[in-house]
């Protein structure tokens, strides 16, 4: 039989005739008693052992107790200094004696309230009397200090002091009492029998080796204990960003809503990004205030020609039997010169003409979630290239009430409830609304997005015949209002901290 | 968005609604889509709007859209202007780029300081709206009783709309007590140096005359002879501009807030070589609305009553008629200040907002599609997945990079054959020098994100699937724009065999098969460098990154790399 060190330890030193406590374990084998506590409970869950507890009394003098054994008790000092006034023969006044005696505070009452119990005398209207037959040699209490005076904690049954005293001594204060478990081990049968085959030691093991698993040696082996609670070195992970995976959550969300997503260029011609939009050229929006041009390449290739026409008829004579145009230029060159989208409704344009999946019939419904730049002011809240969220649903008769549904339940999905429409104005859009939403903590009313139903000077260039809502939101100032960012740069772009990356909390 | 200053009293005083608090008019200003957005010094509100309804970027204005919403006004009113009186002449020399003017007479006008400072507010928000900071319209009022005009054959006194030199005439501009020529007013006055850029280009600058001499300069400022104060009783409005119809709109809404005061109107004839007009032209204009259309678009079924009273509500006049096809339809007329209805779509949004939009019930379109991620974007999350499951940190840097960054720093130089050193697409008016161009690989980005991370725990393993674009000139946009995948590796025993494992491991993700021919990149160190070939196609670079590109980006640590095309795992 194998078994660790330590329980070999103690089988070695316990008896089988005569229990010995843990603590004399301790003390032969020179272990700490905690693991000769943990090493006799093993041992006997293996049946080599029977453990027995009992608890055990012992006493010690308080520091009141231990003052009187070193000196002496009050109504004994009472007692000396009343013979020494001759109260063995009539009374004599309390305070001379009191006086006489050098008692204090406290211990005069002590002295005054046991000196009658214990015979020494009698007090009667402020005099004191003397038994001369008393005897403080004979006083059982100051006995009783004076033997336990050297011991610490003397196990009860080892003084020779009767019952009725100790409860008197603890009673008086002078004395306690404290009870302690005692285990004591006695070997058992099978304990002696191994003993006889004889027990080796089983040595600890650091680690699982493929050795220790093919040999079949893990059997008889023990593992030393690791520190279970202490916290490892610290492991980086990687993590998907924290803007992508609002991204993500976002496309899941729509995805389930029935969107497909839309992809298309980052350089496009004006064309497609505000032509079409019927967004008219001197729009103040249109100037290199807000937009990035372009300096290298400058303009589109090809649009396509019958497109083109259709949207300059649009913009110079309006649609439809009633329609007006704008009284503005409108110049094909500005349409075909190239800059950074300044908004991904470039590619719903794109999608809608037909000119990047072929034609759409009705219902559809689109999506993309993709980077715009804007040349805007650079700040906490702003920045010149973020995420924008588009979305697009196409089929016949839509009314503002199927836009409110749409917008309610997407963003119910993030928490934001209490939607609230006001009416606005987009170039594109009429009906248009600016959606407010209430912050899921703060509980502010905030913009959230801009949303309409696209006008006929739109659709009708683009060969739609049917109703097409729409609407676009930044998605950082979604993750800012989901989880409370306060400055976008530390996480978009090289100013990041990896640090901040790092710890962010993951979204699901 | 642009904002106007409304004063409260004054908003009260017009719409006669003394009683209404500053609270209860600015829920009703909320209610016209006039957003508050805090008080001036004076006290005035301070209100932004939406640039579609500008008749109310003045007092008189937003007075009038209040007295409809409270229904105290219903319908149209036209004012009638007296018969003209002055005519404004235009000469054959007005420069071709700026042919048109337009104009008024307001007579008995009663100016305070209030009045005339809304006045002038008034003119500036429409320069900076409708006018295109003055290039398509520009306004000048001038007091009537300064101007001297010829008397003609018909007795009528003229103004004549000119071109002339540059240095062929003097006046005395507002704000100057010199006289100065046209071409001294651009180069010495501080209104003329702002809006120089719009007349500097033309041969003849255009001017206004009366008997006395020049007297406006439009589109620049007026002369000081003319200048408008609290006594002035009759004034003279011109304007001038690109487009007749914006001139004649921009009248429209000056004299309407005019009138709004209790001036009386009175036409200008305008003589052009070919035609003649009088103006302020308060035509309306009529369009057809579908009441199926209405309904449609609103989602609620209305009385052809309902309709008309929220026409009226608007300060619209509907008339319920059949068209051909015996459908329900309603004549709307429009009043002569409404610059923004070109459609019938934008009298349904207005029965909508007198409706009141908030009242709908918002409901989910009954209408099945199917959803899906587009393939690019589900290869990039799979791919974006492999990077995370190999220990990298996911990264999202800027596009707009600049030079210095894109190509200096990790010494490559624009158009170098070696990957990520294509030719920028380019910005013309940066942000700053920061942001430039659009990165050609992610590299650069990586390596900065490194460069501000000194301080932060190594090993520090990041990644990026990030757009690129270079120019191409077989594309049509003459842009290729496409995805990267791009790694560094930092850490101090980072190493060519690091970079490569993991490489091997996204290729083997997506079933590719990588070979790594030794390649000479400057970015890399010689003989640790290696043409990334996906499927036998050359696709990026893998290596460790010279020490000289790592002292430049601070790292004292040595990093491994690599970067390729996305489309390289399709």
């Amino acid at each position: 039989m194998q078994l660790p060190a330590q329980q070999v330890a103690v089988l070695e030193i316990a008896s089988a005739d005569e229990a010995t406590s843990v603590d004399a374990l301790a003390a032969a084998t020179e272990l700490p008693p905690e693991t000769v506590t943990g090493a006799v409970f093993e041992l006997e869950d293996e049946g080599l052992v029977a453990v027995s507890e009992r608890v055990d009394e012992t006493i010690a003098l308080t520091d009141e107790g231990r003052e009187y054994a070193d000196e002496t008790l009050p109504e004994i000092a009472l007692y000396e200094a009343a013979l020494e006034a001759g109260a063995d023969d009539e009374p004599v006044s309390m305070g001379q004696v009191i006086g006489a005696s050098g008692l204090e505070g406290g211990a005069v009452d002590i002295a005054l309230s046991n000196y009658a119990r214990k015979g020494y005398g009698v007090i009667d209207s402020g005099e004191i009397t003397a038994d001369a037959d008393a005897d403080p040699a004979a006083d059982t209490e100051a006995n009783a200090l004076a033997e336990l005076a050297d011991v610490d904690d003397a196990p009860v049954d080892s003084v020779d002091i009767d019952a009725d005293t100790l409860d008197q001594l603890e009673r008086r204060g002078l004395l306690e009492r404290h009870e302690s478990t005692v285990r004591e081990v006695t070997l058992t049968e099978l304990a002696v029998t191994e003993l006889m085959a004889g027990i080796e030691t089983a040595e600890t093991v650091g680690q699982v080796t493929p050795e220790l698993l093919t040999s079949g040696e893990w059997e008889d082996v023990e593992f030393a204990e690791y520190n279970v609670e202490a916290d490892a070195e610290r492991f980086e992970g990687g993590k998907v960003h924290i803007l992508r995976q609002t991204a993500e959550r976002v496309k899941d969300v729509l995805v389930g809503m029935g969107f497909q997503e839309m992809e298309g260029p980052h350089v496009d011609a004006d064309f497609w990004i505000n032509d079409c939009l019927f967004m008219p050229q001197d729009h103040p929006a249109r100037t290199h205030w807000d937009r990035f041009a372009l300096e290298q390449p400058t303009h589109i290739d090809e649009l396509p020609d019958d497109l083109v026409d259709r949207v300059e008829r649009a913009h110079k004579e309006g649609v439809g039997p009633d329609g007006d145009g704008y009284h503005s230029p409108w110049d094909e060159d500005f349409a075909r010169a190239l800059a950074l989208r300044g908004h991904t409704t470039s590619l719903s344009t794109r999608y809608l003409s037909g000119e990047e999946i072929g034609d759409l019939e009705p219902p559809q419904r689109y999506f993309s979630v993709e980077k715009v730049y804007r040349n805007d002011t650079l700040d906490p809240t702003h920045l010149l290239e973020f995420f924008q969220i588009e979305g697009w649903v196409m089929a016949e008769d839509l009314s503002v009430r199927d836009l409110m549904g749409t917008f309610e339940e997407f963003y119910s999905q993030f928490g934001i409830t209490d939607i609230q429409f006001k009416p606005h104005y987009n170039p594109y859009t009429e009906p248009s609304f600016e959606l407010f939403g209430t912050h899921p903590t703060t509980g502010e009313l905030v913009e959230i997005g801009n949303s309409g139903i696209f006008r006929e000077e739109m659709l009708e260039p683009l060969g739609v015949e049917c109703d097409v809502m729409a609407w676009g939101l930044a998605l950082e100032r979604l993750l800012m209002l989901m989880y409370g960012f306060e400055d976008i740069r530390d996480i978009h772009g090289t100013l990041c901290d990896l640090e901040l990356l790092r710890e962010t909390e993951v979204t699901y | 968005m642009p904002t106007v200053d409304i004063d409260p009293d004054e908003l009260r005083d017009l719409t006669g609604h003394e009683e209404k608090d500053d609270e209860e008019l600015k829920d009703d200003l909320f209610g016209l889509g006039l957003e508050f957005e805090g008080r001036t010094e004076e006290g005035a509100f301070e209100l932004e709007f939406a640039p579609d309804r500008l008749d109310r970027l003045s007092v008189e204005g937003v007075a009038r859209s209040m007295r409809y919403q409270y229904g105290d006004a219903r319908g149209i009113h036209v004012p009638s202007p007296n018969s003209a009186d002055w005519t404004i002449e235009v000469d054959e020399s007005v420069p071709d780029e700026r042919p048109y003017v337009t104009g008024a007479v307001i007579r008995d006008v009663d100016l305070d300081e209030e009045s005339l400072d809304s006045l002038i507010q008034l003119q500036e928000k429409l320069h900076a709206t409708m006018g295109r900071k003055r290039a398509k319209g520009a306004i000048g009022i001038h007091d009537l009783t300064m101007l001297k005009g010829t008397a003609a054959t018909e007795g009528n006194p003229t103004i004549e709309y000119v071109g002339v030199e540059p240095d062929g005439d003097r006046f005395v501009p507002l704000d100057s007590d010199a006289e100065m020529t046209p071409a001294e007013v651009l180069e010495q006055h501080q209104t003329g140096q702002t809006y120089a850029d719009l007349v500097s280009e033309y041969e003849r600058y255009p001017a206004i005359y009366d008997d006395i001499g020049l007297f406006s300069f439009p589109p620049v400022i007026n002369g000081r002879r003319t200048e408008v104060s609290t006594d002035s009783r009759d004034l003279f409005v011109e304007m001038t501009g690109t487009d007749q119809w914006t001139i004649d709109k921009m009248l429209n809404i000056v004299c309407y807030a005019l009138a709004a005061r209790g001036a009386t109107l009175e036409e200008v004839t305008i003589e052009y070589s070919d035609h003649e007009l009088v103006r302020p032209d308060f035509s309306t204009k009529t369009k057809t609305v579908a009441h199926d259309r209405i309904e449609t678009i609103l989602g609620i079924g209305l009385d052809p009553d309902e309709v008309i009273d929220l026409a009226e509500r608007s300060g619209l006049e509907a008339e319920k008629e059949e068209n051909e096809d015996g459908d329900l339809v309603y004549e709307v007329t429009i009043p002569p200040y409404r610059v923004d209805v070109l459609h019938p779509l934008d009298i349904i949004d207005d029965l909508g907002r007198a409706y009141g939009f908030n009242e709908l019930e918002p409901r989910y379109p009954d209408v099945g599609t199917v959803g899906g991620r587009h393939e690019r974007s589900r290869l990039e999350r799979a791919v974006r997945e492999g990077l995370v499951g190999l220990g990298f940190e996911d990264l999202l840097n800027f596009h707009m990079i600049s030079e210095a960054e894109n190509y200096d720093r990790l010494d490559v130089s624009p158009g170098e054959d070696v990957y990520g050193a294509g030719e920028p697409a380019t910005i013309k008016e940066p942000y700053s020098e920061d942001f430039t161009m659009l990165r050609t690989w992610v590299m650069p980005s990586l390596l900065m994100v490194l460069e501000r991370n000194t301080h932060r725990a190594y090993p520090q393993d990041l990644a990026e699937i990030g757009f690129a674009a270079e120019i191409d000139e077989d594309e049509n946009t003459g842009v290729t724009e496409g995805r990267r995948v791009g790694a560094v590796l930092a850490s101090h025993d980072a190493g060519y065999e690091d970079a490569k494992a993991r490489l091997q491991a996204l290729a083997r993700n997506f079933d590719v098969e990588l070979e790594t021919p030794p390649t000479d990149h400057p970015t890399f160190i010689s003989g640790r460098t290696a043409a990334v070939v996906i499927d036998g196609e050359e696709v990026g670079v893998i290596g460790e990154v010279h020490p000289k590109v790592l002292v430049e980006h601070d790292l004292e640590v040595p990093v491994s790399a690599f970067e390729f095309d996305l489309e390289a795992l399709r």
